[in-house]
């Protein structure tokens, strides 16, 4: 196979590290770029029992120290971190007779390591943005947050190129550090469908009797247990839903507003038709998302919204809120449901209609599936990355950057 | 021979004593036929660059403006350290023979250059986070202290300035005293010594 481009990617979280959804993201993209031919090296933190380098899937990976003392705050840390990621990642770099093409970094937990190298070797740098501390935060109110605030706006400035996993997000980012839209690349999000297939064919009766019962339909939420996830508006959609469908409720996933939920439940009367099940494992988050017969995803805030995506590839129907990611993952009446943002009634009409017509949410079911494939592969996504990664080696080619050293 | 020094301060900036030292050291470099190339912090009291003395002055500010303390200044005034050091190693087709970092601050930066151009420096230290902090060892210090440390792992050479910091460096990092010149400002061979500590260093390269 011919190795026509090498990358390198830096990223805090790698598998077996998962923190957030940057450690699948690098992982999904750096698998998919190394089977369509391109180099990868991975530069990443260590992880107990996992070895300082290995190849993964064709993917090169180094796991540098990232520094154990404790430290101050968790900002110091990273740029503790980053001290030992860009001297390691320099190392290798050389060792490699400088044959890296393009700096990757997602998000700016790996900025000044990035940032660093760019000017070091000379090299396209480009800057995946996952999430922003001012979204995180809903604004910046201290100089802890606009520290981290000022170093991502650095980051985006640095980079030739500033990716997106969403329209929404493009916007955000855009907005938060005034850059010029054409610096922003949209490239989204993927979801391994694949690993759903294996369950194809199989009875998951006796699995699903652990939830509900055969008579019941399944409603699945899957999230955190937080204000923004929207739990309370299913929670309060309910009761709708139970006067037309028998039904129960599966809320998968923990958080703060756990306790809340079961009270706001119990005094509702309809602790019978709702289950915790707090973390599951993966394979039986798999089989739950099979055996929903619905999906829920009532964000009041969503960056992105990969569960609708994964709730898509499993094969379930999805019912979402209009907002973020999500408006743009589901298409109203052809691939999903869309409901009103932080509205009950609204909510239950889509569970309703998903749940008493069987022709609608197999169109849905199938529907969806398709454009899980045609949109969300991550090796299509790889080919988006590396179309970017090439049109910026163009530009880039004619710069004196890129001209041999006397 | 092409030399860069590195140091945090440097007149008309001068936080403490050590300013006024390396303006005398990139003099006295520059009178000996030695390039000199000072990359230092920018706080508006001069131009980015300047050129008195046959010193080239390269001068930097820190791309993120708010912080929380000297640390996370440091950290994050590293890569701009690097970009313009980088810059002045392009621009000599690559050929800097070494780069004395003066202090702790740019050790980060010196570090990623010799992994990334097997480019040697020399590790020149006025004081230790030890003596400053009276043997504080809250995170804060512990990280400063392991700065110093990667400094004197990784430099060709330690250059201190009386034989009682040599023996504080042995004591503290456990360092081997081969691997520690001193060199006082009072001795009538002080440039001399420092010369040729560089060519030592010069001539053995970054591969270490």
């Amino acid at each position: 196979m011919s190795q026509d481009l090498s990358v390198m990617m830096l990223t805090w979280e790698f598998p077996p590290r998962i923190i957030g959804g940057i450690s699948p993201h690098v992982y999904y993209l750096s698998k998919s770029l190394a089977k369509s031919g391109t180099k990868v090296y991975v530069v990443t933190c260590d992880f107990p029992g996992a070895p300082a380098h290995e190849v993964v899937d064709g993917v090169e990976v180094y796991r540098i120290d990232s520094y154990k003392n404790p430290s101050p705050d968790f900002a110091t840390w990273v740029y503790l971190m980053n001290v030992n990621m860009q001297k390691e990642a320099a190392a290798l770099v050389r060792s490699l007779g400088g044959k890296v093409d393009v700096i990757h970094a997602h998000d700016w937990l790996v900025a000044t390591a990035g940032i660093g190298l760019k000017h070091v070797f000379r090299r396209p740098f480009f800057a995946t943005m996952h999430s922003t501390e001012i979204g995180r935060r809903n604004g910046i109110h201290f100089d802890y947050e606009r520290m981290i605030h000022e170093t991502e706006a650095w980051l985006t400035y640095e980079a030739w190129k500033v990716i997106c996993c969403s329209d929404y997000m493009i916007g955000h980012v855009q907005w938060a550090f005034g850059l010029p839209w054409d610096k922003m690349v949209m490239i989204p999000n993927g979801v391994n469908y694949e690993v759903y297939g294996k369950y194809d064919g199989e009875d998951l009766s006796q699995f699903r009797k652990r939830f509900a019962l055969p008579e019941e339909k399944i409603v699945l939420f899957v999230g955190r247990l937080v204000y923004e996830k929207g739990v309370h508006v299913l929670v309060n959609a309910m009761p709708k839903v139970l006067d037309k469908v028998n039904a129960k409720l599966v809320i998968v996933g923990n958080g703060y507003m756990k306790d809340q939920l079961s009270g706001l439940v119990k005094g509702m009367g309809i602790a019978g038709k709702v289950m915790f099940t707090g973390f599951v494992d993966d394979d039986t988050l798999r089989r739950l998302q099979r055996c929903a017969d619905v999906s829920v995803v009532p964000s009041l805030f969503e960056p992105f919204g990969i569960v609708a995506l994964e709730a898509m590839a499993a094969g379930s129907p999805v019912v979402v809120s209009d907002t973020g990611g999500l408006s743009e993952i589901v298409e109203h009446d052809a691939c999903g449901v869309k409901t009103y943002v932080n509205d009950p009634n609204s909510l239950a009409w889509g569970i309703t209609k998903v749940l008493t017509d069987d022709g609608y949410a197999n169109w849905l079911r199938n529907n969806a599936y398709k454009r899980i494939q045609e949109r969300y592969d991550w090796e299509k996504i790889a080919q988006q990355t590396k179309t970017i990664y090439n049109d910026v080696i163009g530009e880039y080619s004619k710069s004196f950057w890129a001209q041999p050293i006397a | 021979m092409n030399v860069i020094l590195f140091s945090w301060e440097y007149p008309p900036r001068a936080v403490g004593q050590l300013a006024d030292y390396v303006k005398t050291l990139a003099g006295q470099l520059v009178k000996n036929s030695v390039q000199t190339y000072v990359v230092t912090y920018h706080d508006y009291l001069t131009g980015g660059h300047d050129d008195s003395d046959g010193v080239k002055t390269v001068r930097v500010s820190n791309p993120v403006r708010t912080h929380i303390g000297v640390l996370t200044w440091v950290l994050t005034l590293n890569q701009e350290v690097e970009r313009v050091a980088a810059n002045v190693i392009y621009d000599l087709s690559k050929k800097v023979e070494l780069i004395d970092a003066h202090d702790w601050h740019f050790i980060p930066a010196a570090v990623t250059l010799r992994k990334a151009f097997d480019l040697p420096f020399v590790y020149s230290v006025d004081s230790l986070e030890e003596h400053r902090s009276h043997g504080a060892n809250s995170p804060f210090n512990m990280a400063i202290k392991s700065i110093e440390w990667l400094g004197m792992y990784e430099a060709e050479k330690l250059l201190v300035k009386s034989e009682w910091m040599r023996d504080e460096v042995v004591r503290i990092y456990k360092v081997p005293v081969e691997k520690i010149g001193v060199v006082s400002k009072e001795s009538a061979t002080w440039i001399k010594d420092i010369l040729e500590t560089y060519r030592n260093v010069a001539e053995g390269g970054g591969s270490k």
